[in-house]
């Protein structure tokens, strides 16, 4: 049996005027929204759109706070809260949706399902029907920190091993990774080299002052829409910033990271940080502009194309910063349509790469990713986000598309010329 | 018939500004997370063009790949906007109705029932319509319909019958109109507008090459 009344004071919690705006009449069932969701374009199931997805959170939420819906539920389709419900709300938020927004900007009336499939997170984590992986995640992340005294050594001799890689790649015997010092950046990377050795060699190349986080960027709160754990994630990080008195924290190449630090925390915390926050494209762009690193964009010659990773374009507003570098560093660019604003979600965002259990259903969902890919005939895809680079590196190989993958920053440094080998 | 001309569509319209008024107040009571950090792009531009987009359907794929479906939309709703406008002026301003304004008027509001009509047929044919309606939905639409219908009869045979139909059918829509999904053209105004700006302040919207 399930606790109603814990659901509903979850619910309520999170009734906040983006979700009750929402979940009243504002949504007139027309179906507009149905042919811009890439899960119900991939399945054709009529449960997969996302009017279908919202109306099981709506139809709890419109008998509790409509009008008519409290008197004839029937009439409005409302209904009171039951065991079904929280299975199908599972399915819904979790499963079948990747929270990418494209539906918000195809509503005529801007109906923001993905607030309401984001309640219903919220309260699933509360009852403990989260995936279970997306639960551990988080919680490995809040131990880190707990550990950090015995992690922390062998971070700092793992670091040190990648320093003399850097130095080896830009021929530089100074090159450094600080960690966690003092200095005007601060870099927050993923645990992934790739998010770490590409950013040391700009950062060294273009001679700025930075450091490295010890912490991880990556923060499973937000998939799960555990707000207090969220904040503790991000929370070290804020007070490591402003330990090594940073004026920046860049943020690695990861979509939902960039967002949390970005946008979220300053509204969880309710206030303004004293430094800025930006993503790494964004450095790198300046960079570029200002002529700080020298590229040779023959280095990447074969066809490349960028694909816009929801938390960094569509709910960032990231769109032209990699899209510069990536032209810096290329011979032969190439546009996917639809593009930015209206690009597809590769399906594996809101942490369903990190679910083994729905691997089939998120090769499913990529399909219209697939498609776009094929349309150009390109040999190169690079993302901004390291779930969006997995999913497209499985999708290439499902689907045989003869592609290999990379982050920009990795694509950038790959075009890079080094000043003593000109 | 005075009553039902004068007072019954005062007490109608004053009964949907009450519930309207307190359905606002009830929304904007609730906590609003507000973007904090440092705006990217510009929220003025992004409401504007949030509720401009409406009018854009170049702007928006769901418009832009569907164009004949937004050609009806748009039909559909300036017959609203009409028959709206016919409630008010029909009763309170009848000098203005001229024989040209009602057949002007009639015209306009005209293709909105073909197009209601095509609505309700896409409601019943498409399963994955189907599969989200509701008896409100189909109702709403079929009681707009015959609000459109008396509304033409009342403008161009304006015989008693007609008249006194399209009052009690206003009268009934108007106290109606308040619970159900047809109130989206209020609430629209409140989403477009924290949709607008979140996409304005993160530099989301304007966006000059989407494709």
């Amino acid at each position: 049996m399930i606790a109603r009344k814990k659901v509903y004071n979850e619910l309520e919690k999170r009734f906040n005027r983006l979700v009750g705006t929402s979940a009243t009449n504002l949504c007139t069932h027309c179906g507009w929204c149905i042919e811009s969701c890439h899960i119900f374009k991939a399945t054709g199931n009529p449960e997969h759109s996302p009017v279908a997805k919202a109306e099981k959170v709506r139809k709890v939420l419109k008998r509790k706070h409509d009008w008519l819906s409290k008197i004839f539920p029937k009439w409005t389709g409302a209904e009171d809260l039951s065991e079904k419900d929280i299975d199908d709300w599972l399915e819904a938020a979790f499963k079948n949706c990747t929270l990418c927004e494209r539906c918000v900007i195809n509503c005529p009336m801007a109906v923001e399902t993905p607030q309401l499939l984001g309640a219903a997170r919220g309260v699933l984590t509360s009852m403990g029907k989260s995936p279970e992986i997306l639960v551990q995640l988080t919680d490995a992340a809040i131990a880190r920190e707990k550990n950090m005294a015995m992690m922390e050594g062998f971070f700092r001799k793992q670091i040190k091993k990648l320093e003399i890689q850097v130095q080896e790649k830009i021929g530089d015997p100074t090159a450094r990774i600080p960690l966690s010092e003092e200095a005007d950046i601060l870099y927050v990377p993923l645990s992934g080299v790739h998010t770490m050795l590409p950013a040391a060699v700009i950062f060294n190349m273009a001679k700025a002052s930075w450091s490295m986080s010890l912490f991880e960027a990556s923060n499973y709160g937000l998939f799960v829409a555990d707000i207090p754990k969220a904040k503790i994630i991000v929370e070290r990080i804020l007070k490591e910033a402003e330990r090594v008195k940073a004026k920046t924290i860049v943020v690695t190449e990861c979509g939902h990271a960039y967002g949390v630090l970005k946008w979220e925390a300053p509204k969880w915390f309710n206030k303004k940080f004293d430094f800025e926050v930006k993503s790494i494209l964004e450095v790198m762009d300046e960079y570029v502009s200002q002529g700080l690193l020298q590229i040779d964009p023959s280095k990447n010659p074969e066809a490349v194309t960028y694909h816009d990773p929801c938390n960094m374009g569509r709910k960032g507003g990231i769109f032209e910063e990699p899209r510069r570098v990536i032209k810096a560093a290329s011979l032969d660019y190439r546009e996917m349509t639809p593009n930015r604003v209206e690009n597809f979600c590769c399906g594996g965002g809101a942490g369903m790469v990190a679910c083994d259990e729905w691997q089939e259903d998120r090769l499913l969902y990529g399909s219209m990713k697939v498609s776009q890919i094929k349309d150009i005939k390109v040999s190169k895809v690079v993302t901004a986000c390291d779930n969006c680079l997995h999913q497209i590196k499985e999708l290439g190989e499902k689907n045989e598309l003869d592609i290999s993958v990379s982050n920009v920053s990795e694509f950038l440094v790959n075009a890079l010329v080094y000043p003593e080998k000109n | 018939m005075h009553f039902v001309e004068y007072e019954l569509q005062a007490i109608a319209i004053i009964w949907m500004i009450i519930l309207y008024t307190i359905k606002a107040i009830q929304l904007s009571r609730l906590p609003m997370p507000w973007e904090k950090e440092t705006k990217k792009g510009n929220p003025t531009k992004g409401v504007l063009l949030s509720y401009a987009s409406i009018f854009m359907p170049w702007s928006v794929e769901s418009s832009r790949d569907h164009f004949w479906r937004w050609f009806g939309f748009a039909l559909y709703h300036v017959g609203c906007l009409i028959a709206i406008i016919n409630t008010f002026t029909f009763t309170f301003a009848p000098g203005m109705m001229t024989p040209t304004v009602k057949i002007v008027f009639s015209i306009l509001i005209a293709p909105a029932i073909l197009i209601g009509f095509l609505k309700f047929f896409r409601r019943l044919i498409r399963p994955e319509i189907r599969h989200i309606s509701t008896p409100d939905d189909y109702f709403s639409l079929l009681s707009l319909q015959l609000f459109f219908f008396t509304g033409i009869m009342a403008l161009l045979v304006n015989t008693p019958f007609w008249r006194t139909s399209y009052y009690i059918i206003t009268a009934a829509f108007l106290f109606y109109v308040p619970f159900s999904k047809i109130s989206h053209y209020i609430y629209f105004f409140f989403a477009r507008f924290l949709t607008g700006k979140r996409y304005g302040w993160r530099g989301i919207i304007p966006q000059n090459t989407a494709k």
